[in-house]
């Protein structure tokens, strides 16, 4: 409202200032009505304040719950890291436990008197010998898997015919070639252990040298039967795979005619010797003369 | 495996048997005892047996103390004093050799059969089966008579397998008593001597041929 500016000097500056003031409260209550009266202020200040504080509770709560989860994720995969590793470890026991089952196996292949370990080249067989439950030497055969079959190297002893076995059994038939052999050795060590034990034990009972070739399949010896005389014994092994003679000579030492008694005992020291091994045949020997000791003493 | 024998456990125990007098003499003993369990074929065998091992300064001996065997299949005779034998001589190499051979020929002896078995189905019957130990042929135009021919396989003292045919003609009595010539009685003789030039598979073959 435009207030004259012009007109009477007290009146006219009365209603000026007046007009003045009144534009003033007009203009005050515009701004008041443009802008919102304080108590509704207040009251959207307070709501806008609740809602805030929900907010933030809203907030904080998916916070805690996001953490929660996370741990709980976190504890999980650990577990089950914990889990696979216990898996792994009992996985890892039963195979060190059947790593070990194995290897004793095949150890224990050994006591089946033939056992093989694989080459580079081949395998190399390992033949174990014994004889009456006394383990003895064993013997290698290092074969090369080629066509045809090669022995490479072996420990056999020269004596033991192992061209012939082989020119026999080794291109055509592995198995009856490595028997064959197993055969042979087992005898010879047999045939040897006999003989090793007649001329260490029982040394006393022979009254000359033992004669024995290195096959240990010819035999010659002389012993006493009592006091006066003595016997002369020729074992002849002929079979190669046998520890038992094949042919046995039992005669008496010197020229004289054998008195019946004496006939008698020749034949069953020939058979004796036929039938069991020549140390057991010297340990009877030695318990009879043990007998006829203490009867006559 | 290489050697025909597969082995499925073994397990192994050590006892110390050392005692304060051989410590001195610096001696040691140990005793072990082993468990061996596998098979050979279709027979298996479960072992256990004690080793006493004495090491002195000079030398190591191993022993053999004691041995049992059980097998399976238990119907081969020929086998369960053979294996007696091993046990009582404790003679474990001895076993399985003989084992080895003994079931070589088994199947040599079982293929033989199953052959002429296919062969001439109805001159040829086993009475016990593929595994039997005897074989019977029978011609179709004389079904009284009978050959059997009897295959033992027999382990002698040393361990060593030797197979054992034998002939057992079926005559009914009547024929017995027109046999002027003794035919009969020579056969079994005859069949040996066969063997001897025509070898197993060849004397087979010529008997069943003649029962045609």
């Amino acid at each position: 409202m435009e207030a004259a500016k012009t007109g009477c000097p007290d009146d006219e500056t009365k209603r000026g200032v007046l007009a003045h003031l009144e534009g003033l409260e007009a203009q005050m209550n515009r701004a008041c009505k443009r802008s919102e009266k304080p108590w509704r202020v207040q009251a959207r200040e307070s709501a806008l304040g609740t809602k805030i504080r929900e907010l933030r509770r809203l907030r904080d709560k998916l916070k805690a719950e996001v953490k929660r989860r996370q741990q709980t994720t976190e504890k999980a995969s650990l577990a089950s890291t914990e889990c696979d590793q216990t898996v792994e470890t009992r996985e890892q026991e039963a195979l060190e436990r059947k790593r070990e089952s194995v290897k004793a196996i095949l150890q224990a292949y050994r006591f089946t008197g033939l056992s093989g370990k694989l080459t580079s080249r081949g395998v190399c067989v390992c033949i174990s010998t014994a004889f009456e439950g006394n383990l003895l030497d064993s013997y290698f055969v290092d074969l090369v898997i080629e066509k045809p079959l090669r022995i490479h190297h072996h420990s056999i002893p020269v004596f033991i015919p192992l061209e012939k076995i082989a020119a026999k059994y080794l291109q055509t038939d592995l198995q009856h070639f490595l028997f064959s052999l197993c055969e042979a050795l087992n005898a010879y060590s047999g045939r040897k252990y006999q003989a090793d034990r007649l001329q260490g034990e029982f040394a006393a009972f022979l009254t000359g040298p033992l004669q024995r070739n290195s096959l240990c399949n010819l035999l010659s010896f002389t012993y006493k039967v009592d006091q006066s005389s003595s016997f002369r014994a020729r074992l002849l092994y002929e079979d190669l795979t046998v520890t038992l003679p094949t042919d046995v000579t039992v005669t008496p030492q010197g020229t004289e005619a054998l008195s019946a008694l004496r006939e008698e005992q020749r034949a069953a020291h020939e058979a004796l010797f036929r039938t069991e091994p020549l140390h057991k045949v010297f340990a009877s020997f030695a318990r009879e003369e043990e007998l006829s000791v203490s009867v006559a003493s | 495996m290489l050697t025909g024998f597969t082995i499925t456990d073994y397990s192994k125990k050590t006892e110390d048997l050392t005692t304060a007098e051989m410590t001195d003499e610096g001696v040691k003993k140990v005793l072990q005892r082993h468990r061996i369990s596998g098979n050979c074929h279709i027979i298996t065998f479960q072992l256990e047996f004690q080793i006493v091992e004495t090491q002195s300064k000079e030398n190591i001996s191993s022993v053999i103390t004691d041995l049992g065997i059980v097998m399976e299949p238990t119907e081969y005779s020929e086998l369960s004093e053979f294996v007696s034998r091993a046990e009582e001589r404790r003679d474990l190499f001895m076993f399985f050799r003989g084992l080895h051979f003994f079931v070589k020929w088994c199947e040599y002896r079982k293929r033989t059969f199953t052959h002429f078995k296919d062969k001439y189905p109805d001159v040829v019957h086993l009475p016990e089966g593929p595994y039997s130990h005897c074989m019977g042929i029978r011609g179709a135009s004389c079904p009284e008579f009978e050959l059997v021919i009897v295959w033992r396989i027999h382990v002698d003292m040393e361990g060593k397998v030797l197979p054992q045919l034998d002939l057992l003609p079926g005559v009914p009595r009547q024929a017995l008593q027109l046999d002027r010539h003794g035919v009969v009685d020579t056969a079994p003789q005859g069949f040996r001597s066969l063997l001897g030039v025509l070898g197993i598979e060849g004397t087979l073959e010529s008997l069943i041929g003649s029962m045609q």
